[in-house]
């Protein structure tokens, strides 16, 4: 009997916090991650080798991808961007190492990084157009769409968390129960069909955050000057 | 199913701390290496153009000093071709009066020959003349002297020239000047002559000769001045 995945797993405490088994591994993760971004960067040449040559491809494909959605300098929200997308690629990958279970397979985590989205978008709206401007892009194309508006912030941010859990968890779900129900090797090509929902996962929520604040900061553009924009691109 | 608050905050945490460590550590390094590198890219393109625009310069700073080559060699031609004209205008001038000097001394000089050799031929004619007329003068006796050498002359020839002078008609002694009857009485008897016609000839200068007109014996100046005469250029000749 396989234990769901809808319930928690608690490792140890610390104090009256129970440290589940997702926060485990996503310390493991952000260790991973910054150990291996520490080994890439530390040596950086203008004459760049294989990793870094590698590393720099998915920066410049990042912030390409940035730039195509949102007009004007990609590095205000490449950390976030970029953060969202190995966290969450590394996360549901993170799925094929035996007896771990991928961080994103749990609501806390994704809800977490909903919020951090949600926030973000204010944030960046705000930033970008005032707060009295992003209120009122609230009422475009009318105001009889505040409340409609108002409720999609919430609800593609819910949709956001809820499509990201619904897809890792069930495929965990199911390798879990094809494991138990026909043995070692059967669930590896559910495994392998998990590596790309993985991927295409992160890059949906990535690119879906990308939009959010892309949307929130579109009054910007009317501030700057098409060709300042067309000089930062 | 629950939800675990505390995982909930622990992961929104993490995943903010995550977010810095690859700020720090992975975005902004790789964002600056690459920004760094368009920069040098760029400061390159910058370089090779500005090294374009200095070669463009150079280039054509090196067609300018070609032409002004160019213009300096043409001077320096022109030049050179005006004082090798100069030059040889100069030459021709000093070739031309040197010619022309050299013309009139060879002038001055042969007419000085010319002076010379007309003096020298004057000197010779005179000297020649002082040669001829002292023979000549030498070989003249005196007055009556001229029948006894016309006698002595008849008498050289060969018997039968002789005989037909003597036998010739117009038989006649000829002298200068007239003869008075005894010297021409005297002329005849020195010849053996019974008589004899006699006539005046000037051109004998002096002298008697007798004649006839089967031939003649010569017997005067004049014959002896034309004698030395032609004796005298056969010698200068020879």
């Amino acid at each position: 009997m396989i234990q769901s995945p809808l319930s928690g797993d608690i490792l140890f405490s610390i104090g009256p916090l129970g440290i589940d088994k997702a926060v485990v591994t996503t310390w493991v993760l952000i260790g991973a991650l910054g150990f291996g971004s520490w080994t890439v960067t530390r040596r950086l040449t203008l004459r760049p080798g294989k990793v870094q040559a590698v590393v720099e491809l998915v920066v410049t494909t990042l912030d390409a991808q940035i730039r195509a959605t949102i007009a004007g300098e990609p590095a205000r929200f490449r950390p976030l961007i970029g953060t969202l997308l190995l966290y969450i690629l590394t996360a549901n990958w993170s799925s094929l190492i035996p007896g771990v279970e991928p961080p994103t397979a749990r609501l806390e985590t994704d809800a977490a990084l909903a919020l951090i989205v949600f926030v973000a978008t204010i944030g960046y709206g705000i930033r970008a157009q005032g707060l009295g401007g992003y209120l009122a892009s609230f009422a475009r194309p009318s105001w009889v769409m505040i409340p409609l508006n108002l409720v999609e912030q919430v609800t593609r941010n819910f949709s956001l968390m809820v499509r990201l859990f619904g897809n890792v968890m069930s495929g965990v779900f199911v390798i879990g129960i094809v494991l138990t129900l026909a043995g070692l090797l059967v669930p590896i090509p559910l495994m392998a069909l998990d590596l790309l929902t993985g991927a295409v996962q992160a890059y949906i929520f990535a690119i879906l955050a990308l939009v959010f604040i892309g949307s929130a900061v579109e009054g910007e553009g009317d501030k700057n000057p098409p060709r300042k924009q067309e000089k930062d691109a | 199913m629950s939800f675990d608050w505390v995982t909930f905050g622990f992961q929104l945490v993490n995943v903010l701390v995550l977010l810095a460590i690859l700020q720090h550590f992975l975005f902004r390094p790789v964002a600056e290496i690459i920004a760094k590198r368009q920069a040098e890219t760029q400061e390159a393109l910058r370089r090779a153009e500005a090294a374009e625009q200095d070669a463009e310069a150079a280039e054509r700073a090196a067609e300018e000093a070609r032409h002004q080559t160019e213009a300096a060699r043409h001077d320096v031609l022109t030049a050179a071709q005006d004082e090798a004209e100069a030059q040889r205008k100069a030459i021709l001038d000093a070739a031309r009066a040197e010619a022309a000097s050299l013309v009139q001394k060879a002038t001055a000089q042969a007419q000085a020959t010319v002076t010379g050799a007309a003096a020298e031929t004057l000197t010779r004619a005179r000297d020649l003349a002082e040669v001829i007329a002292r023979r000549a003068l030498s070989a003249q006796p005196d007055g009556a002297g001229y029948a006894a050498r016309l006698a002595q002359a008849l008498a050289a020839l060969p018997d039968d020239q002789r005989a037909a002078i003597l036998s010739g008609a117009n038989l006649r002694l000829a002298a200068p000047a007239p003869l008075s009857a005894a010297d021409r009485a005297a002329a005849l008897a020195t010849l053996g002559l019974e008589s004899a016609g006699f006539e005046q000839d000037q051109s004998l200068i002096a002298g008697l000769e007798l004649r006839s007109d089967t031939g003649l014996v010569h017997n005067s100046l004049a014959h002896d001045l034309d004698r030395i005469a032609r004796a005298l250029t056969a010698e200068a000749a020879a």
